[in-house]
């Protein structure tokens, strides 16, 4: 019992950015501890056995943006990080053809001169121009955002900075990002290629984790998370933890530890203690109270400012903001255990392509109604499903010749339409998923052991995801950088004196990046030092 | 021997009228040719049947920029705009009628039938779309700045932007950041519960776009149209005589100023020598020299048909054909034989239809008829925007009788797999059926009716792709980059040839705004 025991910083929530922030905050010497609701580490990052010797990345499955100074400051290969190349991306289409793209450049433009000669060139081209627009992008992922309605002179600087990075950029350039930040990821790759097929399936990761279209302003710009990692050299971003995604969580957490950090599981916060209007610790849902100079949350400001707090506590306006920020999942995962592995109709047999990722996404417009459905409270009926076999690639997760599938699937809104909701609907959610890779693989169904289901219901109940949005909040252009994820709060810090923000409800937003946990410790040393 | 003239303005429509008179102001002498029978563009008032006169196209101004209005001296030639107390009148299929003042709080009043709590929102959104409106409206007054390397004028704007800006204080600032990458449709539902309400107000950000009240940017639409009225929904902008009176007042204004127009003559070629624009070359085979040719035809038509695109660079060229101009309205015109009965006005005072009318109940309503348009086919429960002029201006119809304009959204110019004439009954249909939903005597009343497809209006007005907006209103469409980054100052990669339409800065509606900027621009150029 720890109970009135003194820390320098408390971390709500111990998910990939909590534990990061703990982690630096530990290395310089802070007195941390990480509150972990659940009975493992992670958050939305974890391995769990569903099934016995079966091992899953429950929610997040592959790695994509895990910041490069992380993984050296925290040096996280010697705490057992070990990132395994997920190597292209295998899309099945309905007229039993398929499109098969690796990392090898020259082997991808041949099965794309498959489709379109044009297109086979314009990809290069392509890679080049989003290379282009990463150099611009990247600095602002590591950057906090500045606070347009100051009047610091620093900030303004900040602002300006970014002004004249973009005005330096050749006129291509500013072109291009300007259509990255505003278009639909649809409009902007119809600019660049014609094969259908192509453009779906490198659509679609402009729209994991929103409620929107491909067709749909502002998606354009995430595809250019699928370039980060070309830039970050030696380190390839794009790939599988050893162990499943929970290994990351781990290795993160070890750094932690061996920096001084305490970590407690089953510790679940139940209420954010406040003293003449400063933060001063958590009270824990079996009693305890913990005292602390700092709280640092990494759980979304729903559960923040809303369930851990008092109304009264903070000012109106600001909750009026929170309660109008958007969760909006979109989204579903389905894992299962396989006895073998699935045979796709186009291309037979085990082989390379599974090693990868394999997209259901045959065509712009297959991808936007699934959108549509969604838009009237239904799960798509044809969902765009992004599915990995890790198994493949890490013989650990699944018993011997057994396997692991994990589906993530989208559109599944959170809000059903009126007189249907997530636990009648679980069973044929999960199905129809079936149903919909069977279409392409027919021996999958008699191959499922097991399945897990999770609605955007379950990864709220299960994983503190409010609506089950998987990146804490939605990633649309009125949610981003300087507005993320309360207009002129978007620094880490909240109206709460003491009280930070760490998670991917801040800058620069979701997915494995771990950025925010960063910003967020650095900001907080910074007023350590000041308090000093 | 060709002509020689001082400048050619290619088309005369409201921008290129404006253009001309600013232009003869500062002492030039433009000479506009106008390819139909008369100028003005999409704002003319035709008679489509004996004793029935319609704006053929644009029933309502934008409104006109009221500094426009005075320097043209509109009403001096001629000019009587109406503003009918009603700004939109909103039906919903369960008969209920909403009626927006312009007086706003008459306007909460009405809403109060619906939720008291909307009736108290409202003026705060109208306040809000004021404040932000007013700085915009700044904005689209300025030329966008040279990016790469800015004048001293365009440093001193870009402050006075950043001043405007601030002085909006937190709240609205953050409000202006925050709303203008959003779905209107989230905009709407952050102030009111009344689905119609919620509707009508959306409906302002998606019209003339190719956009659904649940696209990402619909919302800077609405606010750019909130920068000349700052109503949620819109008021109505009528004028004796229909729009054409319009541009009527504007062409006897430019000619006043020392403007010439010749009508029914088509320029098929912009003349081009050394990578400056020369002259103009006629249908006829005439040609006329000039200093500078002003384009007010759409950007796609100036530089990619007009203008032979070996005189651009490929890289232009390509930029340009991804200029987005997918047309999504069409309109019907009808001849009634009498005003039709809404069930939810049940036979009391008509003053309720003498601004604009909406049909589209609910937001899924309007998004379930965007759908259909994505995969290239009209709605079958469109989205209207309605006026009925004559119960404002009788002059338009015989006695006791009325003429109704319809714009129907949403109509993509590209049909799956048909064409526009195939489908030109079924779309009329489909606009008389979803009327007679809400008036069910309509059909009955119908002497004659206009049919104005996507292709119609790329064939008869010149609209590239049907766009009545001469491209699409989207975020990458807007300002530094309308028509393209680089080329948003009315000048184009060849000299002395300029645009002057609505394919530039600012664009959206009937406010004259697009000529008067570019007007500016030249003068400064010319005089060099």
């Amino acid at each position: 019992m720890s109970n009135g025991s003194k820390y320098d910083v408390i971390v709500i929530g111990g998910g990939h950015n909590g534990l990061v922030n703990a982690a630096y905050l530990a290395k310089a010497g802070k007195k941390v501890v990480v509150l972990e609701r659940r009975h493992v580490l992670g958050g939305a990052a974890v391995t769990e056995e569903i099934f016995p010797g079966f091992k899953f990345s429950v929610c997040s499955y592959v790695v994509s943006l895990l910041r490069p100074e992380i993984i050296r400051d925290l040096d996280l290969p010697r705490h057992g990080l070990e990132i395994l190349p997920l190597d292209g991306t295998f899309t099945p289409m309905p007229n039993g053809d398929y499109l098969w793209r690796v990392n090898d450049h020259g082997k991808t433009r041949r099965e794309i001169a498959r489709h379109s000669k044009v297109d086979a060139e314009a990809y290069e081209e392509f890679g080049k121009a989003m290379q282009a627009m990463c150099r611009f992008v990247k600095p602002m992922l590591a950057m906090v955002p500045p606070d347009p309605a100051t009047l610091n002179p620093r900030e303004l600087m900040k602002l300006l900075s970014v002004g004249r990075r973009f005005q330096a950029m050749p006129s291509e350039d500013k072109y291009n990002q300007v259509q990255l930040m505003t278009m639909s990821a649809a409009d902007f790759l119809d600019q660049w290629f014609e094969t259908d097929v192509l453009k779906a399936t490198m659509s679609a990761s402009g729209i994991i984790g929103t409620f929107l279209g491909v067709r749909s302003p502002g998606t354009a710009y995430v595809l250019l998370h699928h370039y980060m990692g070309e830039i970050d050299g030696a380190f390839r971003s794009w790939g599988f933890a050893r162990g499943g995604t929970g290994a990351i969580s781990e290795s993160i957490a070890e750094a932690a530890k061996e920096a001084g950090a305490e970590i407690r599981t089953k510790a679940p916060t139940s209420k954010i203690i406040m003293k003449n209007g400063k933060a001063k610790g958590v009270v824990l849902q079996n009693g305890d109270e913990i005292y602390a100079d700092i709280v640092s949350s990494s759980v979304d400001p729903r559960h923040t400012f809303i369930e851990f707090m008092e109304p009264g506590q903070l000012p109106d306006e600001f909750v009026e903001e929170v309660r109008r920020y958007k969760f909006r999942g979109s989204s579903g995962k389905v894992n299962l255990a396989l006895d073998a592995l699935p045979d796709f109709k186009c291309l037979k047999g085990p082989g390379e392509h599974l090693r990868g990722a394999i997209s259901i996404s045959p065509s712009v417009d297959y991808m936007e109604r699934a959108y549509d459905d969604a838009k009237y409270g239904n799960f798509s009926r044809r969902p765009y499903v992004d599915i990995v076999i890790p198994s493949l690639t890490d013989p650990s997760v699944a018993p011997p010749g057994k396997h692991v599938m994990s589906c993530f699937v989208q559109y599944a809104p959170y809000k059903l339409h009126p007189g249907s909701n997530w636990d009648e609907q679980r069973e044929a959610f999960g199905n129809n998923v079936i149903d919909t890779i069977s279409e392409y693989a027919p021996n999958l169904k008699k191959l499922v052991l097991d399945k897990q289901v999770l609605t955007p219901l379950d990864l709220e109940r299960e994983f503190g995801l409010s609506e089950g949005n998987i990146f804490q909040g939605e990633l649309s252009l009125e949610q981003l950088f300087f507005l993320r994820p309360v207009p002129g709060w978007a620094q880490y810090r909240t109206p709460i004196k003491n009280l930070y923000m760490c998670g991917s409800a801040t800058h620069p937003g979701g997915g494995i990046m771990g950025a925010n946990g960063r910003l967020a410790a650095l900001e907080i040393l910074k007023d350590f030092k000041g308090a000093a | 021997m060709a002509e020689q003239r001082d400048l050619i303005l290619v088309g005369g429509g409201h921008n290129g009228l404006v253009a001309a008179f600013y232009l003869a102001k500062a002492g030039f002498k433009p000479l506009i040719i106008e390819h139909r029978d008369k100028p003005g563009g999409v704002a003319i008032t035709e008679e489509f049947h004996p004793g029935f006169r319609c704006s053929t196209l644009a029933h309502s101004a934008g409104p006109i920029r009221p500094d426009i209005v005075r320097d043209m001296r509109l009403e001096k030639h001629g000019l009587k705009l109406i503003t009918p107390e009603v700004g939109t009148v909103a039906f919903s299929p369960d008969g209920r009628a909403l009626v927006l003042y312009n007086d706003v709080s008459k306007a909460a009043q009405e809403i109060a039938n619906f939720s008291q709590r909307d009736a108290a929102q409202y003026p705060e959104l109208q306040q809000a779309l004021a404040k932000i409106g007013k700085v915009l409206a700044g904005t689209l007054r300025r030329s966008p700045p040279n990016i790469d390397d800015p004048s001293k004028g365009d440093l001193w704007a870009m402050l006075q932007t950043g001043r405007a800006i601030r002085k909006l204080g937190k709240k609205d600032m953050y409000r202006l950041l925050r709303w203008g990458p959003m779905a209107v449709a989230d905009l709407a539902a952050e102030f009111f519960e009344t689905e119609l309400l919620r509707a009508t107000i959306a409906a302002r950000g998606i019209f003339g776009t190719a956009f659904g009240p649940w696209s990402a940017g619909s919302s800077l639409v609405l606010l750019i149209r909130a920068a000349g009225d700052s109503h949620p929904a819109g008021s109505a902008y009528f004028a004796v005589g229909g729009m054409g009176a319009v541009t009527q007042a504007m062409s006897a204004a430019a000619q006043q100023a020392g403007a010439e127009i010749r009508s029914g003559l088509e320029v098929i070629e912009v003349r081009i020598k050394e990578g400056a624009a020369t002259g103009v070359v006629l249908s006829t085979g005439e040609e006329i020299n000039a200093k500078a040719v002003i384009s007010n035809a759409d950007p796609k038509r100036t530089l990619l048909k007009l203008v032979d695109p070996t005189h651009l660079s490929p890289d232009f060229v390509q930029r340009l054909q991804h200029y987005r101009m997918p047309g999504t309205v069409a309109k019907v015109n009808l001849a009634l034989s009498g005003l039709p009965n809404f069930t939810a006005l049940n036979g009391q005072s008509n003053s309720a239809l003498a601004g604009r009318i909406h049909i589209g109940p609910e937001i899924d309503y309007l998004e379930r008829a965007f759908d259909e348009a994505k995969y290239g086919n009209f709605s079958r429960q469109p989205y209207l925007e309605i006026a009925i002029p004559s119960v404002t201006d009788p002059s338009l119809a015989p006695e006791g009788k009325h003429v109704m304009s319809v714009y129907m959204q949403y109509a993509p110019y590209k049909l799956k797999d048909s064409n526009w004439d195939k489908e030109r009954v079924a779309l009329g249909d489909t606009v008389v059926k979803t009327l007679a939903q809400y008036a069910p005597n309509l059909p009955e009343l119908i002497v004659h009716h206009q049919i104005i497809t996507p292709q119609d209006l790329e064939d008869n007005f010149g609209l590239t792709g049907g766009h009545i907006f001469h491209g699409e209103l989207s975020l990458d469409q807007f300002f530094t980059m309308r028509p393209l980054l680089d080329w948003a100052r009315y000048r184009t990669p060849i000299r002395n040839l300029y645009l002057c339409g609505s394919g530039t800065h600012p664009g959206a509606g009937l406010t004259g705004g697009s000529g008067a900027n570019a007007a500016r621009e030249i003068v400064r150029d010319l005089r060099k």
